[in-house]
């Protein structure tokens, strides 16, 4: 890692993204996301079936990261606002790669999201290899974790998410 | 009801035609507004991507519901895991495949192993591995309601 940029090296091992109650879930919001995937689960969709699960109709895990994006507008907005994984963009800008791809995913999930809840993500910058050829360009792999917690610090699920950054060949 | 556990007991696979509508409607509504999932001349000019492709949440959607359409809402996945080989673009005949790898009982519940592969013909597109919890009976009491320091998965 002795060639990256003294600004990435210093990201490494720190939560150097916390991104605070962007939107409030709701329920409209993930039923657009299970029509898209065809996802008929009854947990997502069935509030009496809910009841003696979850006590209320939850959130697809799928979309735990979707809740730390902000919208793509909103008033006074500048800039990029923050973008779900806004850590691996802030990488990319630094390293000069304009192009990025995720390349592996692990979720662990814990308590669901339901309806009224927001998300507080932390992005924890894990590593960072050395520039080599891949076959879309040169580029460069790292790794994000990111910690999900509800308004009330209940830990809702772990992620590492593993990136390949590049530059057309 | 529980589905039929065996080791090496395959899933029966699921073939998912997809389309430009449905990847966009998959990037948008997991709030992912990055060009490459939306907008197919910045995916093929700036990206060196064949088309649009899938993103990633769209595919944790699509295994997740793969694995509940089987096992029921009454089990609860504990663990996704999945790397992507090559991308989901528009016209691809996207299959889902699975096979029960582990079968570990515990008291209360069965945890179970799954390996998934999401192909296009001959193509590996993803291979996954999902943990997935499932209730030992009806009358066991729901998983959902564990508390957090009872739910290790």
């Amino acid at each position: 890692m002795a060639d990256l940029p003294e600004l990435v090296k210093s990201w490494i091992g720190k939560a150097v993204v916390v991104v605070e109650r962007t939107v409030t879930v709701e329920k409209e919001s993930w039923l657009n996301f299970c029509a898209a995937i065809q996802d008929g689960n009854p947990l997502y969709w069935d509030e009496s079936f809910a009841q003696s699960h979850t006590d209320h109709t939850i959130a697809p895990f799928a979309m735990l990261p979707s809740w730390g994006s902000t919208h793509p507008w909103y008033p006074g907005k500048q800039g990029d606002g923050v973008r779900a994984m806004e850590l691996h963009f802030m990488l990319k800008e630094a390293l000069a790669y304009p192009n990025g791809i995720v390349t592996s995913v692990e979720m662990t999930y814990h308590e669901p999201v339901r309806a009224g809840d927001s998300v507080r993500v932390e992005q924890i910058l894990r590593n960072v290899s050395e520039e080599r050829a891949t076959r879309l360009g040169p580029g460069r792999d790292w790794t994000i974790e990111v910690v999900y917690r509800r308004q009330d610090q209940v830990l809702l699920g772990l992620e590492s998410m593993s990136f390949l950054g590049y530059r057309r060949s | 009801m529980n589905p039929t556990l065996a080791l090496h007991a395959r899933l029966p696979t699921r073939r998912i035609e997809v389309t430009t509508k449905s990847i966009i409607m998959g990037a948008v509504t997991s709030r992912d507004w990055a060009p490459l999932h939306h907008d197919v001349v910045w995916a093929k000019s700036e990206g060196n991507l064949p088309n649009i492709i899938m993103n990633n949440y769209t595919q944790a959607g699509l295994i997740n519901a793969y694995v509940t359409d089987w096992s029921g809402p009454a089990a609860r996945i504990g663990r996704l895991r999945f790397s992507m080989r090559s991308p989901i673009c528009p016209g691809d005949a996207l299959d889902l495949s699975g096979v029960i790898e582990t079968i570990d009982p515990e008291p209360e519940l069965i945890w179970v192993s799954l390996a998934i592969e999401l192909t296009v013909g001959d193509r590996l597109a993803t291979r996954s591995t999902v943990r997935v919890a499932l209730p030992v009976s009806e009358q066991s009491p729901s998983l959902w309601q564990r508390r957090a320091d009872a739910w290790q998965p």
